[in-house]
C-alpha cells in the first residue's frame, strides 16, 4: 500500500500540538515510518509539500500570509483537521473578537508603529474555519494524544472519528468528584468539551474552559446559575469568553439580551 | 555579487528564518526574522482577574507553560503580598525541574543531536543511535510525567494556583518519582559523555555576557530573587527593566533586549558558566571534568549545559522530594489585599523570564512579560554573523544553511514564546 502523505502545519499559538504528537511515545515511530511525514516544523528539516492525503493545522490564523497559506493547504489536501483550541475554535487570542479595540491593543503593544501595522497585514485572530472549510476537529489546550491518534486512525482507515460528544460534566460524574458548582465555584464544565479527562475539577478547581465550547449547551442556564451563585455579569462573560474563542462570542450575543 | 538565503528554521518551537545577505565577499547583514502571528497576550490580560491571568499566560508557550504561570504566579503573589508555606514553595521548585529536564531532553535528544551527529531528523538518527533516542524519549517522557503528575497535565496543567495548589500531589506519588529519578541517571550520563567528543568549532568563539536569575539559597537552581550579571553586576527582580533595556529595531519589527548597549545570553549555558561551580554529585564531577574557559566563548555549548542540567535535575529530585514529604500539606493562602504592583522571575528553561503586574480593584491594570528568546536574539544574530563571516568561501550552499542553522538551534530558541515578535515582510 502506498503511504498517506501527511502535513503537519502550525499557525499563531504555543505550539503545544505538535509537542503532543511527539509525547505519542510508543506510537511515533510508527508515524514516521508508516506515513510519508511531508512537514513537521518542530521535528524534522526538509518541509516540503505540494499533495496530501492528511493536513493536520495547529494554531490561529492572525495574519494575511497565514490566510493565504491555509487556503493552500486546503487546495492540497484531501482532509484537513483542526487540532487544538486554537485551529479549532481560535484560542485565548480571539477571546476579544467582535468588542473593537483590536488595533489598538496592537499599537499599544507595537508602539504606536503604524508603517508597521500596515506591512504585518495582521488581523485579530480567528479559527481556521473562518477561511476553510474543516473537516475534523480535535479539540483541546493542548489536544489529548489518545484522541489525536483515535482521529488520525480513522482518517486514514477512511472511517469517521468518534471524539466525546458530551461536556466535561459526564467525565467529572465517571470520576464520582462532587459538582464544584454546587459549591458556588464558576466551573464551566457544563459548556466546555468533553475529552480532557475532567482534570481541573480533579484537582478541586473549576473548569475554565480551554477544550473550547461543547456543541449543544445550555449556556443560558449556566449563565443564570452563575448569577445566583452571585457572580456579575461582566465576570461570567469574561469567563465564558477566555477560551471561547467566535462559538462563545455568537451564543452570547444571542442569549445576553434575554438574561435579566 | 549578493546572495541571500531565507528560510525557516526547523525543529525549533514556533517560527523563525535566518535571513544572512552577502554583498561580495563581505557578510552584509544577519537578520533572525519571526514569522510568528500576534497574540498581544500582555493586553488580553488587563482587565481579568488573577486566577484567569494564571490561565491565560501559559498559553504563551506550551513548552514552558508553567513557567509562565510560576513566573505569574509568584509576580501576583508579590503584588497581593501572599506568602506560601515551605511545602508549597518546595513543591514549585520541583515543578520547575520537571519542566527543565523534559525541555532539556526535548532540544537536546529531538533537535540539537542530530545537528551534531549530521542528520536531518531524529527519526533518521534512529537506525544508527537507538539507545541515545530511546534515552532522550525516557528522559523527556518522565519529565511530561512530573508534569503530570505535579501540574494536572503534561503541557498547561492548572494545579499550581495563587497561594497553593488545587490538589497537592501526595506523598506517595512524590516517593515514586523520586525512585524512578534514580533509575534514569545512565541515561542521562550517556548524553554528557557523547557531548564530551564533540568537535566545538574555534572560530565562533568570542566573548559575551551571561545573565541569570542568582538561588537564594546560594545553590544551582531555576528560582531566585536576583539578577546575576557575568561583568560582576546584580539586581533585584524587580528592577529587570534595566537589565533587560527591551526596545524596538528598526528592520526587524521585534522587541530586542540588551545590556549597557550590548547582546547577552541566557539560558542553561548562562546559568552553567554563572553557577556551574555550585553544581555538586555527579553533575558536578561533569562540570570539572569537561568544562573549560571556551563555554564562555562558544553557543554550540548550550547542548552541553543542558545535558548536565539533566543530571542536575536528576539528581535534586530525590533531595526534594525528601524535603516536602516531611513537610504537613497546607491550604491555600488567601490573598487580604486587592491592589498592588509586582514582578516575578523563574529560570525557564530558555532562561530568566519575567512578568510583572499592576492589580487595581482586583483586575489587571498593567502587564509585562520578557521572555527568553527575545533575550537571546542579538546574540544569536552575532554569532551567526561572526559564522557566516568565517564560511562565506563555502561553495556548498546547502552545508552553509546546515552550519547556521545549527548555531541558532543551538541557543534553543523558543520563538512561539515570543510575546512581542512578528513577522518581516520584506519589499
Amino acid at each position: 500500500m502506498e503511504k498517506k502523505k501527511v502535513g503537519i502545519f502550525s499557525f499563531s499559538g504555543c505550539s503545544g500540538e505538535q509537542l503532543m504528537i511527539l509525547d505519542c511515545e510508543a506510537q511515533l515511530l510508527d508515524i514516521f515510518s508508516d506515513l510519508e511525514i511531508k512537514t513537521f516544523p518542530m521535528a524534522q528539516s526538509n518541509n516540503r509539500y505540494s499533495e496530501l492525503d492528511i493536513a493536520l493545522l495547529e494554531g490561529s490564523i492572525t495574519t494575511q500570509h497565514q490566510k493565504e497559506e491555509l487556503q493552500e493547504i486546503r487546495k492540497a489536501s484531501k482532509v484537513l483537521i483542526a487540532m487544538g483550541t486554537c485551529a479549532c475554535f481560535g484560542g485565548v487570542q480571539s477571546m476579544l473578537l467582535g468588542k473593537g479595540g483590536w488595533k489598538d491593543r496592537f499599537m499599544k503593544v507595537y508602539e504606536n508603529n503604524e508603517g508597521l501595522y500596515r506591512e504585518m497585514a495582521a488581523f485579530e485572530s480567528q479559527p481556521c474555519s473562518a477561511f476553510v472549510k474543516v473537516d475534523h476537529l480535535i479539540p483541546g489546550c493542548p489536544m489529548d494524544k489518545d484522541q489525536f491518534l483515535h482521529t488520525l486512525s480513522h482518517v486514514l482507515h477512511n472511517t469517521k472519528p468518534h471524539l466525546y460528544p458530551f461536556p466535561v460534566c459526564t467525565e467529572c460524574k465517571w470520576k464520582e468528584n462532587d459538582c464544584l458548582l454546587n459549591r458556588g465555584l464558576p466551573c464551566l464544565g457544563p459548556l466546555t468539551r468533553g475529552g480532557c479527562g475532567a482534570i481541573c475539577p480533579s484537582h478541586n478547581l473549576p473548569c475554565v474552559g480551554c477544550w473550547g465550547p461543547a456543541e449543544t449547551p445550555n449556556t443560558t442556564s449556566e449563565f443564570k446559575l452563575l448569577l445566583e451563585k452571585g457572580y456579575s455579569r461582566e465576570e461570567i462573560i469574561r469567563k465564558f469568553r477566555n477560551f471561547g474563542g467566535a462559538v462563545i462570542a455568537d451564543r452570547l450575543r444571542k442569549i445576553l439580551d434575554k438574561i435579566k | 555579487m549578493k546572495k541571500k538565503i531565507i528560510k525557516t528554521i526547523s525543529r525549533v518551537e514556533g517560527h523563525g528564518g535566518i535571513s544572512v545577505t552577502f554583498e561580495g565577499k563581505k557578510v552584509k547583514e544577519v537578520r533572525v526574522n519571526i514569522y510568528e502571528g500576534p497574540r498581544l497576550i500582555e493586553q488580553l490580560v488587563l482587565g481579568k482577574a488573577p486566577g484567569e491571568i494564571i490561565n491565560i499566560v501559559p498559553r504563551i508557550c506550551g513548552i514552558c507553560s508553567l513557567s509562565h504561570k510560576l513566573a505569574a504566579i509568584n509576580a501576583l503573589e508579590n503584588a497581593l503580598d501572599i506568602k506560601v508555606p515551605m511545602r508549597t514553595k518546595l513543591t514549585r521548585e520541583l515543578m520547575l525541574i520537571g519542566e527543565i529536564l523534559q525541555s532539556n531532553a526535548l532540544h537536546v535528544f529531538y533537535l540539537s543531536l542530530p545537528d551534531f551527529l549530521g542528520y536531518p531528523s531524529v527519526v533518521e538518527m534512529i537506525a544508527d543511535y537507538p539507545g541515545e533516542v530511546e534515552a532522550g524519549m525516557t528522559l523527556k517522557g518522565f519529565g511530561y510525567q512530573m508534569n503530570r503528575l505535579l501540574s494536572g497535565r503534561p503541557v498547561h496543567g492548572e494545579n499550581p494556583v495563587l497561594g497553593g495548589f488545587g490538589k497537592h500531589p501526595s506523598n506517595k506519588d512524590l516517593l515514586d518519582l523520586k525512585n524512578s529519578a534514580a533509575k534514569l541517571m545512565p541515561l542521562a550520563e550517556k548524553a554528557a559523555g557523547l557531548f564530551g567528543i564533540f568537535d566545538y568549532p574555534a572560530y565562533l568563539d568570542q566573548d559575551t555576557t551571561f545573565i541569570a536569575l542568582n538561588p537564594d539559597d546560594g545553590k544551582y537552581g531555576f528560582a531566585g530573587n536576583s539578577i546575576r550579571i557575568s561583568n560582576g553586576d546584580e539586581f533585584p527582580v524587580p528592577e529587570y527593566k534595566s537589565v533587560v533595556n527591551e526596545r524596538v529595531v528598526p528592520y526587524s519589527f521585534a522587541k530586542r533586549a540588551s545590556y549597557l548597549g550590548k547582546p547577552f545570553s541566557v539560558g542553561a549555558l548562562a546559568r552553567i558558566n554563572l553557577f556551574g561551580e555550585r553544581l555538586t554529585g555527579k553533575a558536578g564531577q561533569y562540570f570539572s571534568d569537561y568544562y573549560n574557559k571556551r563555554w564562555k566563548k562558544n553557543p554550540l555549548y548550550f547542548c552541553f549545559a543542558q545535558a548536565l542540567e539533566i543530571i542536575f535535575c536528576l539528581e535534586n529530585i530525590p533531595l526534594l522530594v525528601d524535603r516536602i514529604v516531611g513537610l504537613k500539606v497546607p491550604d491555600v493562602v488567601i490573598p487580604k489585599r486587592q491592589n498592588g504592583i509586582g514582578t516575578g522571575a523563574v529560570e525557564a528553561p530558555r532562561g530568566a523570564l519575567y512578568h510583572h503586574y499592576e492589580l487595581k480593584d482586583g483586575l489587571a491594570s498593567d502587564c509585562d512579560i520578557s521572555t527568553p528568546t527575545a533575550q537571546n536574539l542579538d546574540d544569536i544574530e552575532r554569532y551567526l554573523f561572526k559564522a557566516a563571516d568565517h564560511l562565506i568561501g563555502e561553495p556548498n550552499e546547502k552545508k552553509l544553511e546546515f552550519k547556521l542553522e545549527m548555531i541558532a538551534r543551538a541557543f534553543d530558541p523558543c520563538i512561539s514564546c515570543s510575546a512581542h515578535m512578528i513577522k518581516i515582510i520584506r519589499k
